[in-house]
């Protein structure tokens, strides 16, 4: 009987140690001695004299915010931006960078499960910062901020809900993804630049022709493919209530026209060699040097090319690149995008105070310069005090192309949260395992799915 | 029986109310919430009926492919991976030089993380500028120079090569205490019979070894039904629609797009099948076994 008492009494007090040991500290535990007591006084009074800074963060050498994006959307100069941040301020930022092919299913993991860091990555867009993020309830509302009132109006417009700003951009949105060429090449082979799909094909051809690959194309990080799709804009332009209808759910994408060709168009371009053999491999990180080495002649990048190209071979001229816009569906609009990655503080965090500094300090005036001057593809960062960089290349790009049409992304509900499955959908295609009628059919799908779970009324 | 011998039935409370809160009823919960619209994007929840599964299995869409790809990951791996490290495990029980640093050579794949090892095999497979292909083009063998990883023919069969590379060297260990704990009376014994090494093989090592190929062979079979991490950094999935895709990758996915009750479904249907071939692998490894 004593036994089994002692048993009980063991098992039971080996229960509750666990389940205290597991619960959650309400509060910090109190110093062990006098010593530590004047410690944590001392720490309290440091603590209060750091002003603004959040108090209940304790002082800025305590604090680390956790900043989480994609590849490629923090730039060297943002950490060293960073490191300046943390000199001024005692806050230390901790960058977080995720391959591009898993960002989005990891950010949106960690978003529902409620563990994301303090700052995240984000594309924007007026409909997926709802449907996808939702970013009432996940990410803090920034109106406030000093630097709120900066930052250009169709940015902002994609960055809020109900008037309300709730992200700020990363990267220079007036850039569009249109082709990047090498005017060297372009010149010896006595090529001009192509004004529909057909004269696109004999430059492709007569490229290919000189032993050169015509187009660096990298399916592997799972977007930049779907990049080409913004030729969707022939659609639009084929009928201007094209987008409204599939917002309304009263059109698809299968069946239409324009996009039956797009799809198709693209398929061919891999077929014919374009693309080269090892566009499923390439990385969207090796095109400036691919473009460089001269390997290469054209790919689908924003205007900041010639500057990239510049700094992975310093002989490469800056102004040796150039751009027409993506001549899928015989296009000659520009496909603008005022969406783009950006940065939003995630609701639960414990450092939301620091974090806005830290937002305010990337939206100073000399960040904001130090930026454009550091980074190539940075013309004109969405803000009145962001100084402007267009090269005259540049210039005459946006001069040549006066018709504007918004892309999908911005125009189209549960188009850009589809983009990587679009992106493995079109990866199929290239492989022979999906059709181009396929793929339009299966976004209808994505796009449904999407529909239904945000419970969309256009779709029940 | 002595029934004083054995210990109270209460001595097992702590670990059984452990083992239900923890792994049990979240279980359960999963599968109840598999039967609903339960989604990132709303907070209400309504009872749906079958329509979840309806979809896993749906010939719309591709999870019935999915699940097949786990099952042949899970079957190909756990052959292979038994195979190979049962030949290494023979070889190096075998008095040969530098015997601790071949076994450590072998094992220390297992011990490095799955994803850093994802991420170098992702470099060495490069079709354009990867270890191997590069190798293959020197000695002038161009027709081996493959693309491993983003042809829809031979990514998941590099995928599964890397993960029977990382994994042979536990299994081997394994298998080696297993071989060193039978007694050399039997070879001796044997010897002096006659036996050959095929005979010694198969009528003593192999008979008493099978309790541990048991184990290993369990512990594959979960693995390769759970595999998640080396999918990820490999292929995440593709090339294409879902060349690659295993059920915890897919699960992951539909819970990143705010899709739980798609999501917690098909963790209940890999639940089902677990069940079963935890089932029958119990039944059928217990059957025959040896005791020394």
């Amino acid at each position: 009987m004593k036994k089994s008492l002692l048993a009980s009494v063991l098992s039971l007090s080996m229960i509750f140690g666990m389940l205290t040991g597991c619960a959650q500290a309400a509060a910090p535990a109190a110093p062990a001695d006098q010593g530590a007591k004047e410690e944590a006084a001392a720490q309290q009074e440091e603590s209060e004299d750091t002003a603004d800074d959040a108090q209940s963060e304790g002082s800025g050498d305590d604090v680390t915010i956790t900043f989480m994006a994609s590849q490629d959307w923090i730039q060297d100069a943002e950490m060293e931006l960073g490191e300046k941040f943390t000199e001024e301020t005692g806050i230390k930022v901790d960058y977080q960078i995720v391959p591009s092919d898993q960002y989005e299913s990891l950010l949106m993991t960690k978003i529902n499960a409620g563990e994301c860091t303090d700052i995240f990555g984000g594309q924007s867009s007026k409909f997926s910062i709802v449907t996808q993020f939702d970013v009432e309830k996940n990410a803090v509302d920034l109106s406030g901020e000093s630097w709120a009132g900066n930052v250009d109006p169709a940015a902002a417009d994609e960055l809020s809900v109900d008037g309300k700003l709730y992200g700020q951009p990363i990267q220079d949105v007036s850039a569009c993804w249109a082709v990047a060429y090498n005017i060297k090449t372009f010149e010896d082979l006595g090529l001009s630049i192509p004004t529909n799909y057909a004269e696109f094909c004999d430059v492709c051809d007569k490229i290919m022709a000189a032993g050169i690959t015509p187009i660096y194309e990298c399916v592997s990080d799972g977007w930049h493919h779907v990049c080409w799709t913004e030729a969707a804009i022939a659609a639009t332009q084929a009928d201007p209530e094209y987008p409204d209808k599939l917002n309304n759910n009263t059109a698809t994408f299968e069946g239409n026209k324009e996009l039956t060709t797009m799809f198709t168009q693209l398929k061919e371009m891999a077929d014919k060699g374009y693309m080269g053999d090892n566009y499923m491999s390439n990385q969207y990180a090796d095109a400036p040097a691919s473009i460089a080495s001269g390997e290469y002649a054209m790919v689908l990048y924003n205007q900041g090319l010639g500057t990239e190209v510049n700094a992975a071979d310093p002989s490469f001229d800056v102004d040796n690149i150039g751009y027409f816009v993506n001549p899928l569906c015989d296009n000659q609009a520009l496909n603008v995008n005022y969406c783009g990655p950006s940065r939003f503080i995630f609701s639960g965090s414990k450092n939301v105070e620091a974090a806005k500094k830290y937002l305010e300090f990337m939206a100073s005036d000399e960040s904001l310069a130090y930026m454009t001057e550091n980074v190539g593809k940075f013309n004109q960062l969405p803000y009145t005090n962001a100084p402007s960089a267009y090269s005259k290349v540049v210039q005459d790009f946006y001069d040549r192309y006066p018709t504007k049409v918004a892309v999908f992304q911005a125009s189209v509900k549960y188009y850009n949260p589809a983009w990587m499955d679009i992106g493995a959908d079109m990866s199929a295609m290239y492989l022979g395992e999906m059709t181009p009628e396929e793929v339009l059919k299966d976004i209808d799908r994505l796009r449904a799915e999407q529909a239904a779970a945000d419970s969309d009324p256009a779709w029940q | 029986m002595n029934k004083n011998k054995l210990y109270p039935r209460y001595f097992a409370f702590g670990a059984l109310i452990i083992y239900f809160v923890l792994f049990f009823l979240p279980g359960l919960i999963g599968i109840g919430y598999s039967f609903t619209n339960w989604s990132a994007y709303s907070d209400e929840l309504h009872y749906v009926g079958m329509q979840n599964f309806k979809t896993v299995f749906s010939s719309d869409e591709n999870y019935m492919k999915i699940i097949e790809n786990t099952l042949e990951f899970t079957l190909i791996t756990t052959i292979l991976k038994n195979v190979i490290g049962l030949v290494l495990a023979l070889l190096l029980t075998k008095s040969i030089k530098l015997l601790n640093m071949h076994r450590g050579i072998v094992f220390m794949p297992s011990v490095l993380s799955t994803l850093i090892i994802g991420m170098i095999f992702k470099s060495i497979l490069d079709p354009k500028s990867g270890l191997l292909n590069t190798f293959f083009r020197s000695i002038g063998l161009d027709f081996l120079a493959q693309k491993w990883l983003v042809s829809s023919e031979l990514a998941f069969g590099s995928v599964m090569a890397v993960d029977i590379w990382r994994g042979v060297g536990y299994i081997m260990t394994i298998l080696i205490a297993g071989i060193l704990s039978i007694s050399s009376d039997y070879y001796e014994a044997a010897a002096i019979d006659g036996a050959g090494g095929w005979a010694k093989f198969r009528y003593i090592t192999f008979p008493l070894i099978l309790p541990t190929l048991a184990t290993t062979t369990v512990l594959n079979v979960i693995y390769g039904l759970k595999v998640f991490d080396m999918v990820y950094a490999l292929t995440n999935g593709g090339p294409g629609k879902a060349t690659t895709e295993v059920l915890y990758t897919a699960v992951f996915k539909k819970f990143g797009t705010g899709q739980y009750a798609v999501g917690t479904a098909l963790s209940s249907v890999m639940f089902v099948i677990m069940i079963f071939v935890g089932i029958y692998m119990i039944r059928v490894m217990t059957k025959n076994e040896v005791v020394e």
